[in-house]
């Protein structure tokens, strides 16, 4: 077994930005090792997506499929297993989202291969990889070893630079085989939850997030207004989503979104490592808080402390005039 | 990690924790809706923990609170729980609580009873100590098949220690159950299927499975219970069995990943305060900094 897989990601017809980071790191692994480097995707519609695949792969291995449209875990549980069965690779790098941290567990599963989910590092080791993964919700960093062939690794965005994308090369389409355990998850449909008229959490340059210490319900259209002013998406903490004031799509943090902004205010938010960890790659955060000793100053670039109800509606009307 | 203190001398250590014949409904013949759950549950350090109050044991791979605060039963896990209290009050059927820890894992585990749960299995071995996912799973799956008929397991979606997100897809593949995570809502059940809504990034699926089913639940399902006098009452009388590898009949296995290392990451850099006059002074000195920087 030799040579580095990376299974990249496709949504909306796009190969995901993240896939190529982890190109980048799987073209550094290969490198490091002197081993090959081969790609694969699975999707449906894929022709615009494989031509923004990399090019530098040796093979890259293509299963287009209708029975890949609608996510199921069964179809990509094939796909990767016949991709793997062909190449033999010793490490596979995949993407860390909401599809492969559902599909890629059952993979090793199914392969009884080693895996890690969710790394920000991954290096050579001998008889298999050394990886980095935060965990306690990002106030621990792990180093664990993969032992076998192959190692299954997904990586965090944000913690690669993404490689140059370019037209495919030595594409080699495969067809569909027999999917074990299939048919006992039936898709009825997918919901899109309304994410209302501002950005989206996921994608937005800045966000005004808040937390326990807005105090209520009645309080929470200062962060809508601050928002609305300064063109942010609104976010919060897990503590709004459990007491019901915004859906778990607001949610920012390791259970929710991880975002990275390049201003994130946070105001009322004490900075649990699980809120942390969700904007560990925001550039510049700000935080409004009344305690002078809450952890999320300990992240923030810049501090008020104060009562939100004073500091924000004063910042929101500056802010109106500067952006005149 | 064993749990042969002095109870082991107490006459009932001879019970193992087997449901009597006929204790659990069998799944063929059923005619009811009666459902019998299994919930994994996970000892974790308390997630509000700041890195500043954890430290290191001495092997260096384990966090510990620095003021020795108890374990709790993992977030996501009370969830798993409270979904399948919710469950059996809908159908009938039976709650047990099973999860792997040591001796001190008892009073965890009667958290689960006093909430309602009808009884818990303790699986411990000092040879469980470093085990991955995988090895977890295969302890978990062989548990979970000793107490037999499962019509449904239900995890938390992932635990807020390691973060892993791996051992209920293992624990499924070994029981051949189908799986769905993160579940944020059981909409439908009944005998022979459930409809979930499974959380994406910006919408959900609605899915439909065939029982038994594995289900790995999320913290929007449900708002966990308190534990409740009466179960309070059953806790402090429950037995709690413990299984260990030769109960199981389990043996040892490689570990496909190890754990090397673990380094808290305390902050050290604070943020530049803005302080004026007022509260609203700051807010609009805030934004002018805002604004200097190139961010508004």
């Amino acid at each position: 077994m030799s040579g580095i897989l990376v299974i990249g990601e496709v949504v909306g017809g796009s190969v995901t930005s993240q896939s190529l980071e982890a190109v980048a790191a799987a073209r550094k692994l290969a490198s490091d090792r002197g081993e090959t480097l081969s790609g694969a995707l699975f999707g449906a519609d894929l022709a615009a997506a494989v031509a923004q695949f990399d090019a530098s792969f040796s093979a890259l291995l293509v299963l287009d499929s209708p029975q890949l449209g609608s996510y199921l875990a069964e179809p990509y549980v094939a796909a990767a297993e016949l991709a793997i069965k062909r190449l033999n690779p010793s490490v596979v790098l995949l993407p860390h989202g909401s599809r492969t941290r559902d599909w890629v567990p059952q993979l090793a599963a199914r392969l009884g291969a080693g895996l890690v989910l969710d790394c920000v590092g991954v290096g050579i080791k001998a008889d298999g990889v050394a990886v980095t993964k935060p965990m306690h919700g990002g106030a621990v960093l792990g180093e664990l070893f993969v032992r076998g062939s192959p190692a299954i690794v997904t990586l965090r965005g944000g913690a690669f630079e993404p490689a140059l994308a370019g037209g495919g090369g030595n594409v080699e389409h495969l067809d569909m085989p027999p999917m074990p355990g299939a048919g006992r998850i039936q898709h009825l449909e997918t919901v899109a939850t309304e994410t209302g008229t501002g950005p989206r959490l996921k994608d937005a340059k800045v966000i005004v997030s808040g937390g326990r210490g807005t105090g209520g319900s009645e309080n929470w259209r200062f962060i809508e207004e601050a928002a609305a002013a300064i063109g942010a998406a609104v976010g919060c903490s897990r503590a709004i989503v459990d007491m019901g004031w915004l859906k778990w799509n607001h949610q920012v943090g390791l259970s929710g979104t991880i975002v990275a902004p390049d201003l994130y205010l946070a105001v009322g938010i004490s900075g649990a490592v699980q809120h942390l960890a969700g904007i560990s790659n925001a550039k510049t955060v700000v935080a409004i808080n009344n305690d002078p000793d809450a952890e999320i100053f300990r992240r923030a670039d810049y501090g008020v402390v104060g009562d939100f109800l004073e500091v924000l509606p004063a910042f929101t009307e500056r802010a109106k005039e500067l952006r005149k | 990690m064993h749990c042969f203190g002095a109870l082991a001398h107490r006459k009932y250590t001879v019970y193992d924790g087997l449901p009597k014949s006929g204790h659990y409904p069998n799944r063929a013949s059923k005619e009811t809706q009666e459902m019998n759950i299994v919930v994994t549950i996970k000892q974790v350090e308390d997630p509000i923990t700041p890195p500043s109050h954890m430290v290191l044991d001495p092997s260096g791979k384990q966090v510990r609170s620095a003021s020795g605060a108890p374990l709790v039963i993992n977030g996501y896990d009370l969830n798993a729980l409270e979904e399948a209290l919710h469950l059996k009050e809908k159908h009938g059927g039976k709650v047990t609580a099973i999860g792997l820890g040591d001796v001190s894992g008892r009073k965890v585990f009667k958290r689960a009873i006093a909430m309602g749960a009808d009884s818990a299995v303790l699986l411990a071995d000092p040879q469980w100590e470093a085990l991955d996912s995988f090895g977890i799973a295969s302890v978990l799956a062989a548990g979970i098949r000793k107490l037999g008929n499962a019509d449904l397991v239900l995890c938390g979606r992932q635990s807020s220690d390691s973060d892993g997100g791996q051992v209920l897809y293992w624990l499924a593949h070994m029981l051949d159950l189908p799986v769905v995570s993160p579940v944020i809502k059981i909409e439908e059940s009944d005998a022979s299927a459930l409809v979930v809504h499974r959380l994406m990034d910006e919408e959900y699926q609605r899915l439909k499975v065939q029982l038994p089913a594995l289900m790995g639940i999320s913290s929007e399902t449900n708002e966990p219970r308190l534990p409740t006098p009466k179960g309070t009452i059953a806790a402090t009388r429950a037995m709690i069995p413990c299984w260990n590898a030769s109960s199981l009949g389990l043996e040892t296995s490689d570990s496909k990943v190890t754990l090397e290392k673990l380094e808290i990451q305390i902050r050290t850099s604070s943020a530049e305060f803005i302080r004026r006059d007022s509260g609203a002074e700051s807010g609009k000195a805030l934004a002018d900094k805002m604004h200097e920087l190139g961010l508004l």
